[in-house]
């Protein structure tokens, strides 16, 4: 059996994840380690794209997102377009597709993410920021590297040669 | 040629990252005027269906914890599974919000709290119901044991609210007798989003521990009586002048998951009265709650 395109092939794992932010996270209701599996779609579209690409994406992803949370619009946006930008560039020089790579950088991916969307948006002045960073940002970036390893196992042969766009 | 040396040589790149950064600043820095209407034209419109999609979603989950519910109490094993903490909160605060819904009559709506995974859930709110079911601009929401917030936002489906745990939230408030009157607000720096502060209270009055403060229904917004915290003591004093003292809330924004949302000028009287007795109700019923 002849296997999709590759970039199709991308789009898809991508939709698959879109879908399990929507209908799968709810279940986890607000445990700390509830994976953010939108942060892992775009994480798996930008390492595999072009950082332009991948900050365009970060920047929509971020919009959408600030939309349904609208405390500081904007903020996600910003956060995310660095971190689309660094997934597509840095992707560049480390390993791609190896499991423990994508695993440490998904979950600095993660917390870097929590840590410039509380400095966009002003948060900071709100305080418990030490209890935020330190505790409740990395159970969630653990979570959304777990997911992000169980990505990468089930579709590894599939995406790997996915190319840049 | 190294992997992927031609992605971060391109300029095409660098423009476009530059180019969202700048966008996202200048959206950052929009008045709050313009950015609510992007923000409920977006869900309105693209984000339409992930909105509804995930309000179903909660609304089978809801229902799947109903049936646990019934099923528990039908079962001979429903002491042994009330012991689960998670499943006696949801089931006492659910029949807390039945029976404020009985005690208020009229002139609120119900609605489910969308939780979200950004690290602003807390401060502002999604909730299920919007225009359609009769939500408002400025209508205080409130869950069983006291205010939760006030809609600022309201789209056809969905609204949003401002939750008492914002940086700009205010509320008007006084003790449940109505001897001493402050300014609530959320607290900032240590504690934030865990406590209140009460404001303005003259520097002759001395609140003890554990007096109850409400809503005063000054100012037009939130209808007298409405319970916001006890008093857990004195933060600080301006000698000869006014004391402000910590609250303990008596609704925790990120917790509630079902509330109320009450309708513009349906309450005229005080809602004392109906936020008096739960308390009571809810330890004769789930006696679980006390351990």
């Amino acid at each position: 059996m002849k296997l999709a395109p590759p970039r199709l092939r991308l789009w898809i794992v991508v939709l698959l994840l879109l879908a399990a932010q929507l209908a799968v996270r709810p279940w986890f209701a607000a445990s700390p380690l509830a994976p953010d599996f939108l942060l892992v779609a775009l994480l798996t579209f930008a390492m595999r794209s072009r950082p332009g690409a991948g900050a365009a994406a970060g920047f929509v992803v971020g919009l959408l997102g600030d939309a349904v949370a609208p405390t500081a619009f904007g903020a996600g946006a910003f956060a995310l377009t660095i971190i689309g930008y660094a997934a597509g560039w840095l992707k560049a020089v480390v390993f791609a597709d190896n499991l423990l790579v994508t695993v440490v950088f998904v979950f600095a991916a993660s917390w870097l993410r929590d840590v410039l969307e509380l400095a966009a948006s002003g948060a900071l002045r709100a305080g418990a920021v030490g209890t935020q960073l330190l505790v409740l940002s990395p159970a969630t970036a653990i979570g959304t590297a777990a997911a992000a390893a169980v990505v990468l196992l089930l579709f590894r042969s599939w995406l790997h040669s996915a190319p840049a766009s | 040629m190294t992997i992927g040396a031609e992605r971060y040589g391109s300029r095409a790149d660098t423009v476009a990252f530059v180019a969202c950064l700048v966008v996202a600043l200048v959206t950052l820095a929009l008045p709050e005027a313009l950015r609510a209407p992007i923000a409920a034209a977006m869900r309105r419109s693209v984000l339409l269906p992930a909105v509804t999609l995930e309000s179903r979603v909660a609304a089978s989950r809801a229902q799947r914890q109903a049936v646990l519910v019934l099923r528990a109490e039908r079962d001979s094993f429903a002491l042994a599974a009330s012991q689960v903490p998670e499943l006696v909160t949801e089931i006492a605060e659910l029949r807390a919000l039945l029976r404020l819904r009985a005690r208020l009559g009229s002139g609120f709506v119900t609605a489910e709290v969308l939780h979200q995974s950004g690290l602003t859930d807390g401060l502002t709110l999604l909730l299920s119901a919007g225009r359609r079911a009769g939500v408002t601009p400025l209508a205080p929401v409130v869950s069983p044991t006291g205010l939760v917030g006030m809609v600022t936002t309201v789209d056809p489906r969905s609204s949003v609210v401002m939750a008492w745990s914002h940086p700009d939230f205010r509320a008007s408030a006084m003790t449940a007798r109505g001897r001493v009157f402050g300014i609530v607000s959320a607290r900032r720096g240590e504690r934030a989003g865990e406590v209140m502060e009460f404001r303005g209270v003259p520097y002759r009055e001395r609140l003890p521990a554990g007096t109850l403060i409400v809503t005063s229904g000054l100012g037009g917004v939130f209808p007298r009586g409405i319970p916001l915290g006890t008093i857990e003591g004195m933060l600080s004093e301006a000698e000869g002048w006014e004391r402000t003292y910590l609250v303990r809330p008596a609704a925790h924004p990120a917790q509630v998951t079902h509330v109320l949302v009450l309708k513009p000028g349906a309450f005229s009287d005080t809602l004392a009265a109906a936020f008096r007795a739960p308390a009571a109700a809810d330890t004769a019923t789930a006696p679980a709650d006390s351990s």
